[in-house]
């Protein structure tokens, strides 16, 4: 929700601190901030009401609960002047609206449920124009064209007090009867409406009722002209030559309205403001400021309101109590400072020993409780907890003082972490490194029912499948990793369709009405670059007889290619439950470089050295000359005869920024023979 | 030649890592499936149907005809709080490390998959100070430096009240040190979640949290793109 620095001071007032202080103090106390800017606004040079260049806005992440009175300025200035204890300046909020009844117009609603309030407001002889440039600068400021004066001042409405509106020209809006008639209605499965165009098309979006929406009808026709809470349309819309105006201001059921806006992929400022609930007090509030407006803006003749509100919705009365306050909050506060904080938010506070006006005669406990309601616009004060929250922020989160944990309880060893962790240990040991990938696949058993994309959309039933491609894509790394075969393991879950019961049957059996899943082990190797020879199958077996003595237990892999898996999960089951985790091993602290995109270019050097030099004297002595493009140097083979020793070693060569030439490379290796000459050494 | 020892995968390092942290202090490492019911992924997390706070989470649907009741690649590591707490009763201290989903587009600091790590403390007399001591000990114990904590407003469905939580590393020449950093979402377990588990929210209070492990892998590591922890590249995973 962004929102104009200038707007909130002319509800909030003197008080109102600078825009960096105002960003404090909501992060602190309500809302995160997404960032304070300034934009400009009067790029035609036109003078802003408040004569300046450019305007602050401030983006506000409003919370999910606080959505319901909170996406308005009116509602964030409320929230400021509760933060800083004032109270506002200007209230659109303060009075209720005193609005004269019409019978020029009606409505007929189908379910009140889903539209528990409607009203309608007639206005005469106004002239449709440019806005001023005071709320053309306010539009503007928000990122919203200016339209015209009429449009203007829903928009402004609406990003005033949060409550959305629609005006409808009233001669194009067919009387019948000396009435205007309104509907609200379910659409019928088939019948079609015309919304507002969208996506830049001029053409207005024609939208095939599924029966599940609510729809906005002029009765006498039983025309649909809008999809209730979702988007309007162009029936009867406002134009140049309009006089006479109908501004309707209502109230629909929240997840009506989400289910027809998620289904159409409209989301619309006036429908997230529906979805989320405002108070079902605010329509009237809105039709009082727009109808100022339009007189102030666009003239005419206010000629009255209908307002249909069959049930009155009344507000919950919640009991709070001290006791639980600081229970939660972990604070020491008064039942006077809980008062003072919770009247901030403009809730009705009764003390319930007061109220009940027979000090004495009630116990402790009733001494201690406040009866706290919140304010109208507050659909989301429901229960103690929501009122304690508002004790929690506004008493600053910051107070908050840690308790030092403790063993109070023992922790239950878990059995699958504790042999998967002795399943890693023993196989890094035996030189396998451990991968984790993607849990989705191309092609499997059990297919998702919206996928992120077709090469993603099932889930795996086997590692295998990317064990394979772990191997074949790292095997063109081996010089770079300096390894002579790829060795890895991934321990993840797979899932496959089961019976009732848990149990794998036969694929496609019609008892498997779950999708079941397990912890399976897969370990790979990988010796060859043009794939599986038959040699993979040996450290593959030595790693499974490793993995055999450490548990315990035998072993049976499905062993495919030189890739094996198992059923851990089931492997796990069959183990005993150990008292204590082993103490973790020592893991000296890593630090990570981006892998670079280039290929990398290996050279092989052989040297002879005499007996007793080491790998390690040689490898440093060919560190400088090798330089920065050298990411390694490794020793494949040594041997002694003659009072001599042969070494050779693997240097291997990549950029960060480029692919490397064979000369580069050659240069480099032209000043490593040069360096071992002058070390007396001989290559061989 | 001697057998040269292979690398552990980052995240696994970390898990283990902040299992032993944990269980020093008493929360078992608990677990749940990866394929969950609407049920426990949202409903009990009073989290309900067609409410906006679902759009907090783009979720993965199985197939109508692929299960019995509406299930879902779980969106986060709570279910497994409302599962236990419903087993289990209080008091119950858990953590749940694990792999959750999101239907969202994958960039440097997204990924389709991702590890979080939930924690829930429920006993007597839990309350904001138990859940800012435990955090600020398991920070300083995993960023091997004193670690403050701070609390902000924030909202959960299934905590009330929620904050969002803020740490700086004070000690140390870390590049994170000196800095707050949002970390995470906690706050107190909202009474229709006891209630949903049969646990008594006047006897009882607790708090949960819930973390991105790929994210805490960026803070220990520099790990730069979370894409890069689900590669099985292992020009990636040899640097740990």
């Amino acid at each position: 929700m962004i929102v104009n620095y200038n707007w909130l001071k002319e509800y909030v007032g003197a008080a109102l601190p600078k825009a960096a202080e105002v960003d404090r103090l909501l992060t602190e106390h309500a809302f995160e901030i997404e960032e304070v800017t300034e934009v400009k606004v009067n790029a035609e040079g036109r003078e802003g009401a408040l004569g300046q260049a450019g305007e602050t806005v401030i983006d506000v992440d409003v919370l999910p609960n606080r959505a319901s009175d909170c996406l308005c300025h009116r509602g964030i200035a409320r929230e400021l002047a509760t933060i800083l204890d004032v109270q506002l300046e200007k209230d659109p909020l303060a009075d209720e609206p005193s609005l004269t009844q019409t019978d020029k117009i009606t409505v007929n609603i189908a379910d009140t449920n889903a539209c528990p309030r409607f009203t309608a407001s007639l206005l005469t002889g106004i002239e449709v124009k440019e806005s001023p440039d005071w709320l053309k600068t306010r539009l503007e400021s928000l990122g919203q064209r200016s339209i015209n004066n009429v449009v203007d001042a829903t928009n402004y409405v609406m990003y005033a007090m949060g409550q959305p509106l629609h005006a409808y020209d009233a001669d194009l809006f067919p009387q019948v009867d000396g009435t205007w008639q309104f509907g609200v209605r379910y659409g019928n499965e088939g019948e079609v409406v015309e919304i507002l165009p969208e996506g830049g098309s001029d053409e207005p979006r024609r939208v095939e009722c599924v029966g599940t929406e609510l729809l906005i009808v002029d009765e006498s026709s039983n025309t649909p002209i809008g999809l209730a809470g979702v988007k309007g349309g162009n029936y009867a819309g406002v134009h140049a030559g309009t006089t006479n105006i109908i501004i309707e201001a209502a109230h629909f059921h929240p997840t009506i309205t989400r289910k027809t806006a998620r289904r159409l992929g409209i989301v619309i400022d006036a429908s997230k403001r529906f979805e989320n609930e405002c108070s079902r007090e605010l329509p009237p509030y809105g039709q009082f400021e727009i109808i100022e407006l339009i007189k102030q803006i666009a003239g005419g003749e206010y000629e009255g309101t209908l307002d249909a509100y069959p049930e009155k919705q009344t507000a919950t009365a919640v009991e709070v109590r001290l006791s639980k306050v600081n229970a939660l909050l972990g604070l020491e506060l008064t039942l006077e400072e809980i008062k003072s904080i919770i009247v901030r938010t403009g809730s009705e506070v009764v003390d319930k020993m007061n109220a009940e006006g027979r000090e004495g005669a009630l116990g402790q406990k009733d001494a201690e409780t406040l009866t706290c309601t919140g304010p109208w616009e507050r659909t989301d004060l429901l229960i103690e907890e929501d009122f304690i929250e508002e004790v929690g922020r506004l008493y600053g989160l910051l107070n908050i003082v840690s308790v030092t944990p403790d063993a109070d309880m023992a922790a239950a060893v878990n059995v699958r972490q504790y042999y998967s962790e002795q399943v890693r240990q023993t196989l890094l040991a035996a030189g396998f490194s451990e991968v984790i990938t993607s849990s989705f696949q191309k092609k499997d058993i059990i297919q998702l029912r919206n996928a992120l994309a077709s090469d993603k959309s099932y889930v795996r039933s086997t590692l295998t499948i990317n064990m394979h491609q772990v191997l074949d894509a790292n095997f063109s790394h081996t010089d770079l990793l300096g390894i002579r075969s790829v060795q890895a393991f991934e321990i993840g879950t797979v899932f496959s369709k089961v019976n009732a019961e848990g149990r794998e049957g036969a694929l496609g059996c019609k008892t498997e009405t779950e999708v079941g899943e397990h912890l399976s082990l897969a370990i790979g190797v990988r010796q060859k670059g043009n794939g599986y020879t038959p040699k993979d199958d040996a450290p593959l077996q030595a790693a499974i007889a490793d993995l055999q003595d450490s548990l315990g237990v035998d072993l049976e892999f499905t062993i495919e290619k030189g890739v094996a898996e198992i059923d851990l999960s089931a492997v796990v089951a069959t183990l005993p439950v150990p008292d204590a985790y082993t103490p973790m091993v020592e893991r000296t602290a890593a630090t990570y470089t981006p892998t670079s995109s280039y290929p990398a270019m290996a050279r092989d050097i052989a040297l002879w050295v005499s007996e007793g030099t080491s790998a390690g004297e040689v490898i440093n002595a060919l560190r400088t000359p090798a330089g920065d493009l050298c990411v390694r140097i490794d020793l494949f083979d040594e041997f002694t005869k003659d009072g001599r020793t042969s070494f050779a070693f693997r240097l291997v060569f990549q950029s960060q920024s480029k692919t490397l030439t064979d000369a580069e490379v050659g240069e480099v290796m032209d000043a490593v023979n040069a360096t071992v000459e002058e070390q007396g050494w001989e290559v061989r | 030649m001697k057998t040269t020892p292979g690398h552990q995968h980052p995240l696994t390092q970390m898990i283990d890592e902040i299992n032993h942290i944990f269980a020093e202090i008493g929360f078992t490492f608990a677990e749940g499936p990866e394929a969950e019911t609407e049920h426990y992924n949202f409903d009990q997390l009073n989290v309900p149907k067609d409410h906006p706070s679902r759009d907090m989470q783009d979720t993965f649907w199985f197939k109508d005809k692929d299960v019995s009741e509406p299930s879902v690649l779980r969106t986060h590591t709570s279910p497994v709080q409302a599962r236990f707490m419903e087993s289990h009763g209080a008091p119950c201290k858990i953590i749940v490390p694990g792999k959750v989903f999101r239907n969202e587009t994958t960039d440097a600091t997204h990924e389709a998959q991702f590890y979080q790590l939930e924690g829930l403390h429920v006993g007597e007399g839990i309350h904001l100070g138990h859940l800012k001591g435990t955090l600020e000990h398991f920070f300083s114990k995993f960023f091997s430096g004193k670690t403050e904590v701070r609390f902000r407003p924030s909202f959960f469905p299934f905590v009330e009240p929620g904050v969002e939580v803020d740490m700086r590393l004070l000690e140390g020449d870390s590049k994170l040190a000196g800095k707050w950093i949002e970390v995470m979402g906690a706050g107190m377990v909202h009474p229709n979640l006891f209630k949903a588990a049969g646990i008594d929210s006047e006897k009882y209070s607790g708090y949960a949290f819930g973390m991105g492990i790929d994210r805490l892998g960026v803070m220990k590591f520099g790990i730069e793109d979370v894409r890069d922890l689900y590669t099985g590249d292992l020009r990636f995973v040899n640097q740990f």
